[in-house]
């Protein structure tokens, strides 16, 4: 564990964004997704998870808001992305198999 | 979120990484002037609420480390500028906001408060993973 790394640092992109865009979150995390299978859990419209469908094989985003999966799912279409899907659900009782993710996100959800 | 954190460590592969990301509320934002780098003119605080909350999050990651269903690989903050054209259009955001104080506290007098105005909010994330069986 390396304590606070990037801290203090000032996001060059976040700006006309109420939160961080989804390319500067997911490079602060310093995480490599290609190839991986990732679940955005309290995805909302899907704002990390349209951005993680760029390099992961397989995105899920979840979330309890039908309205802000269905909006999603059109910014999907929209972007061409296909890897990335949206399903209804809460965090506390994800309908999903063990073991069948590679990555799990939790942002702004706990 | 106990339960929450529980769900992710099933769901996850061995080894399959966690990423807990919230906005910091045991640092204040701040209000800079003019330009997202530009001086700091005032700060925001978190309603109580949302550090209760807060720390009740905390609570439940410090748990399911201690039961070593994770372990902490990393962590770190970042900083997040949203604009605002001005000190009303500022105010209406934090009116109807469920996390910031309803207030700046102004550290500077009203006229060196020169829009547009950029808030700046600390994120801070986790990366945990899921220890392999032994």
């Amino acid at each position: 564990m390396s304590g606070t790394a990037n801290a203090g640092r000032l996001l060059p992109g976040g700006l006309g964004y109420l939160r961080p865009p989804a390319e500067i979150e997911l490079g602060a995390y310093g995480l490599d997704l290609r190839g991986l299978r990732v679940a955005d859990i309290g995805a909302g419209e899907g704002r990390l998870a349209l951005g993680a469908a760029r390099d992961a094989t397989s995105v899920l985003a979840v979330d309890p808001d039908r309205g802000a999966l269905a909006r999603g799912r059109t910014e999907a279409r929209r972007q061409g992305l296909s890897n990335v899907r949206f399903r209804e659900g809460a965090a506390q009782s994800l309908r999903l198999p063990d073991a069948s993710f590679d990555v799990v996100i939790f942002s702004w959800t706990l | 979120m106990v339960d929450a954190l529980q769900e992710a460590h099933r769901i996850l592969v061995e080894r399959g990484v966690f990423v807990d990301a919230r906005p910091d509320s045991r640092v204040q934002a701040r209000v800079r002037a003019r330009t997202a780098r530009g001086r700091v003119i005032g700060t925001i605080g978190s309603q109580r609420p949302t550090k209760t909350d807060d720390q009740m999050s905390d609570k439940a990651v410090r748990e399911v480390l201690r039961r070593r269903l994770f372990r902490s690989r990393r962590r770190g903050r970042l900083w997040h500028a949203i604009p605002f054209e001005d000190v009303s259009e500022l105010n209406d955001y934090l009116r109807d906001h469920l996390r910031f104080s309803k207030r700046v506290s102004w550290l500077a007098p009203r006229a060196r408060r020169t829009a547009p105005l950029f808030v700046e909010r600390a994120v801070r994330f986790e990366i945990l993973e899921k220890p392999p069986r032994v």
